[in-house]
């Protein structure tokens, strides 16, 4: 399997950017096991991205990726999904450019219920800029912009999600890359907004101030602490302290997808305005016929 | 393609000439131009090219979403453009700050798109609903780094609808953000207008031809070769500095050679992107060099000039970046006096005095009290120049 | 702007009926249907195959504000948008029969709703009070209608638009459905007689 992933990486662009044991490429690779085992086409998937380290994968991934800018992968994937409903389009974004500067952008994908999978790597820092403080820092952690402990609550991603409207919502670790592929499998076969919590060890920027002295002790800690839904509820709310709940936290088969109720609507309308209109709304209009 | 705006056309019905909002003839330039995309936020005074292209968008296979904000926007038009559509989007002032980042994105990963502006009085809130042309500048250098920049402005009705389609053509051509500039007056007017007779307007060295929908590689031949997700190839699009194979470099020559191409595309082409209009050419002592509402007020004053005995040319420009530097310096060169009044303290007077002044003496009058100049303000100003002249 | 082009003739009689270029100014209150009125004005000049600008200002809130139209209707493109002096104006409140009184030419015309402006302001030129809704009141029951009710008034009194003009605006621009009712209440209005407003004139 290792090999084959390299199929879909530009190997011409190794080594990575990333600090040895970072979580990222854990994640990366699940994804890629997955891209290949649901059998994606290459130029039909298309991978949008922000910025920040968990961002720069869209840079060695070997399908159609976007980088965008800082918090504004969903809003261009947006874009993209609704121009070409065909595509599989996957949203890699971090905790600072999905929650903080995105965060606007993440409830309101989550409302729509956009077809996108959106992967967001949770590693509690700013990791690009150094390790600063993230909106899903628990309290008394350290940052360099916390020097005396975090002391803002953080944002629970996935109940935010679910809240919003998403109606795919899971959460995994890279402590446990298959349960991770399955979820991001599962997300993406699912129809609608799938969100998916990657909680990853950033050893470099978060491990170093808390604590947490090896990448090992950080996937162990992640581990020990990974606890599924049917374990946590049967915990009490101060068991639950500090736990990170996994699997598929909830699932709506039902709720209306917005491209699809989009393009209901628009056929609808084009029908109403009657002969005058003569557009066939279900053909998928071919860019490649343009050239 | 008539039939596809079967709303907006209703009132095209049975006459050459129809009485149209200058919003809405933004939006029916854009559809005519092929326009298939647009995403937006609301903002007085533009709203209505965002509630027009609501209306048609969906019925003729198009795509409209409302975003969250204005960054949204635009983004999901970047998005858009990329799989090969033609996007636009529309706002003001507050918006079009917020539009800034992204649009330098869109720059430099040479997306086409068209952005309308339609400028209120500002900073901030300002004046929402009076016109005003403070956001030249913003539209030359709003986001950071070093940047081409095509900005059209728009001075009636005709425009908006014509310039939109000049602007989508000169997006697939440049591949690159336009940005067309109206103001609350011209945006929010209703005018009598003509879509059959615009084709006699002779915008641009190329005729006007439209493809709808999509973008056109082939009108771009001197540029990079585009990325279009799902032509026959999965790119790779970053923000950061990268070389023709669309991955980053932080290579010296490279960067250098990266900037230079992005920015020189534009600028090499000048005579090809300049829109222009002079009138009584060759025949005064000042001219008035305006744009947008502005020029409206001078091309009155061209009227009146005569009567008044005043040796006054008017140079009314469409396109105001990349600078029409040979014109202007033409211009400068022949006449003694250039006068740009402008609905903000002298942001295009400052670029002209720079182009001109070492040939003739470049004077700007300012307005910010979200009124017009009035014929009466600049015939004024001439006779005292032109007087002030004969005395020395 | 470029109007003239497809223009069949269709006649007008009226005070202001020779002129080439008129400057109109519609002024009321939120609610009025001042904006409409600029609109169904300017689309009927357009239809006369006459080149039109019409630009509007309101106060910030939709009910009870000022609202305000201006139409310039020429043969010629116009170049500056904004109303220099007025040569017509229509005063739908109290406020803005006094307030735009200022802006009229000496020889313009000044026609208000008699019903609400009480105390029309001095103007030497033509001043013409005529009950537009009450009119609107007794033909359609709906006071609403007193807009188009003036509209009528105006295209027979001064002559800026055509009768035909006026009939095939009202009929484009208002709702479907009110078409009829708003038809009834052009025809009040365009069945004004002169002996009604003559006397007025000095
Ligand atoms: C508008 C803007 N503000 C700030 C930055 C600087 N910046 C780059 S990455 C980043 C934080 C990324 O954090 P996160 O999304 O958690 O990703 P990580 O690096 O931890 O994977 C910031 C603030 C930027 N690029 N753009
Ligand atoms: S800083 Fe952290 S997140 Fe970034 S590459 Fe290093 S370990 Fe990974």
């Amino acid at each position: 399997m290792a090999l084959e992933i390299e199929r879909f990486l530009h190997t011409e662009r190794l080594p990575h950017i990333w600090c040895p044991g970072c979580g990222l490429g854990i994640i990366t690779a699940a994804f890629l096991r997955v891209v290949i085992d649901l059998g994606l086409e290459r130029d039909k998937t298309v991978v949008v991205s922000g910025i920040g380290c968990s961002s720069r994968a869209a840079n060695y991934l070997d399908l159609g990726t976007v980088h965008s800018i800082h918090g504004r992968a969903l809003a261009v994937a947006t874009g993209v999904k609704m121009a070409r409903p065909d595509f599989t389009v996957i949203v890699f974004t971090g905790d600072g450019d999905g929650a903080a500067i995105g965060g606007n952008h993440l409830i309101h994908a989550c409302r729509r219920n956009i077809d996108l999978t959106c992967i967001l790597f949770n590693n509690s820092t700013y990791g690009m800029t150094g390790g600063q403080t993230s909106p899903t820092m628990a309290v008394g952690d350290r940052s360099t912009t916390a020097r005396y402990g975090q002391v803002e609550p953080p944002f629970d991603l996935c109940r935010l999600a679910e809240a919003a409207g998403a109606s795919f919502v899971a959460r995994g670790t890279a402590a446990q890359a298959r349960l991770i592929e399955r979820l991001i499998k599962e997300g993406i076969q699912h129809q609608g907004f799938s969100f998916i919590e990657a909680v990853v060890p950033c050893p470099t920027e978060y491990g170093r101030r808390n604590a947490l002295k090896s990448p090992l002790e950080m996937l162990d800690n992640e581990r020990t602490r990974s606890v599924t839904q049917a374990q946590a509820v049967k915990l009490t709310q101060e068991e639950l302290a500090g736990k990170i709940v996994t699997g598929v936290l909830h699932l709506d088969e039902d709720a209306p997808e917005f491209q699809q109720a989009y393009a209901a609507s628009a056929r609808a309308q084009a029908e109403r305005a009657g002969a005058r209109v003569q557009i066939d709304m279900t053909q998928k209009l071919p860019v490649g016929e343009q050239k | 393609m008539e039939q596809w705006h079967s709303h907006l056309l209703r009132e095209r019905v049975d006459q050459s000439s129809l009485l149209i909002q200058g919003n809405r003839a933004c939006a029916l330039g854009a559809l005519d131009a092929g326009v298939t995309f647009f995403a937006g936020y609301p903002i007085t005074p533009s709203s209505e090219i965002m509630e027009a292209m609501a209306e048609e968008l969906p019925r003729i296979g198009g795509v409209f979403v409302q975003m969250e904000d204005e960054i949204a926007s635009i983004c999901a038009c970047i998005g858009a453009s990329l799989t090969g559509k033609l996007a636009m989007t529309a706002t003001s002032g507050p918006g079009f700050s917020l539009m800034q980042e992204a649009l330098g994105y869109a720059i430099i990963i040479e997306a086409p798109l068209v952005v309308v502006n339609v400028m209120r009085v500002g900073p901030s809130t300002g004046r929402p609903t009076a016109p005003s042309q403070g956001d030249v500048m913003q539209a030359r250098w709003g986001t950071h780094g070093d940047h081409p920049a095509i900005v059209l402005a728009a001075s009636n009705v005709a425009d908006m609808y014509r310039l939109t389609m000049a602007a989508v053509r000169f997006a697939q051509r440049f591949r690159t953000p336009v940005t067309v500039l109206a103001d609350q007056l011209v945006g929010q007017m209703r005018e009598s207008f003509s879509p059959e007779l615009v084709g006699r307007y002779r915008l641009t060295s190329g005729d006007f031809d439209f493809t709808p929908g999509y973008i056109r590689p082939e009108l771009a031949p001197e540029v990079r070769p585009p990325h279009i997700l799902g032509l026959d190839e999965h790119p790779h699009v970053t923000g950061l500095f990268h070389d023709e194979t669309g991955f980053p470099t932080n290579d010296p020559d490279e960067s250098n050679e990266f900037l230079r191409e992005l920015y020189n595309k534009v600028a090499h082409h000048r005579e090809e992107l300049c829109l222009y209009d002079i009138k009584n050419e060759g025949k005064g002592r000042v001219c008035i060099v305006a744009y947008g509402s502005c020029a409206r007020t001078a091309r009155a004053v061209w009227r009146l000039a005569e009567y008044e005995g005043l040796p006054v040319e008017v140079l009314h420009l469409y396109t105001l970046f990349p600078l029409p530097v040979e014109i202007i310096q033409q211009v400068a060169r022949r006449v003694e006096f250039i006068l740009i009044p402008e609905l903000n303290l002298g942001q295009y007077a400052h670029e002209v005095r720079k182009m001109a002044e070492q040939w003739t003496t470049v004077i700007g009058m300012g307005k910010i009290d979200g009124t017009l100049f009035t014929p009466r303000e600049l015939l004024d100003r001439i006779a005292e120049l032109t007087g002030k002249y004969e005395s020395v | 702007m470029l109007g003239s082009v497809a223009a069949s003739f269709r006649p007008r009689f009226g005070l202001l009926a020779d002129r080439d270029f008129v400057e109109v100014r519609l002024g009321g209150s939120g609610g009025q249907g001042v904006v409409l009125m600029g609109i169904i004005l300017a689309t009927a000049a357009n239809h006369d195959g006459r080149c039109v600008v019409e630009t509007e200002s309101y106060g910030p809130e939709a009910r009870g504000g000022y609202s305000r139209s201006d139409v310039i209707i020429a043969e010629a493109p116009i170049d500056y948008p904004k109303l220099d002096n007025a040569d017509l104006l229509v005063a739908l409140s109290q406020d803005s029969a006094q307030g735009y009184v200022k802006s009229l030419r000496r020889n313009g015309v000044l026609i208000y709703d008699s019903e609400i402006v009480k105390n029309p302001p001095a103007f030497a030129g033509a001043t013409i009070g005529l009950p537009f809704s009450l009119w609107a009141k007794e033909e359609t029951g709906r006071i609403q209608a007193t807009n188009v009710v003036a509209l009528g008034a105006v295209a027979r009194i001064t002559g800026v638009v055509s009768i035909q003009s006026i009939r095939e605006a009202v009929s484009e621009a208002v709702p479907a459905g009110t078409t009829e009712v708003n038809l009834k209440a052009l025809d009040r209005g365009l069945s004004v007689d002169p002996a009604e407003w003559e006397t007025d004139q000095r």
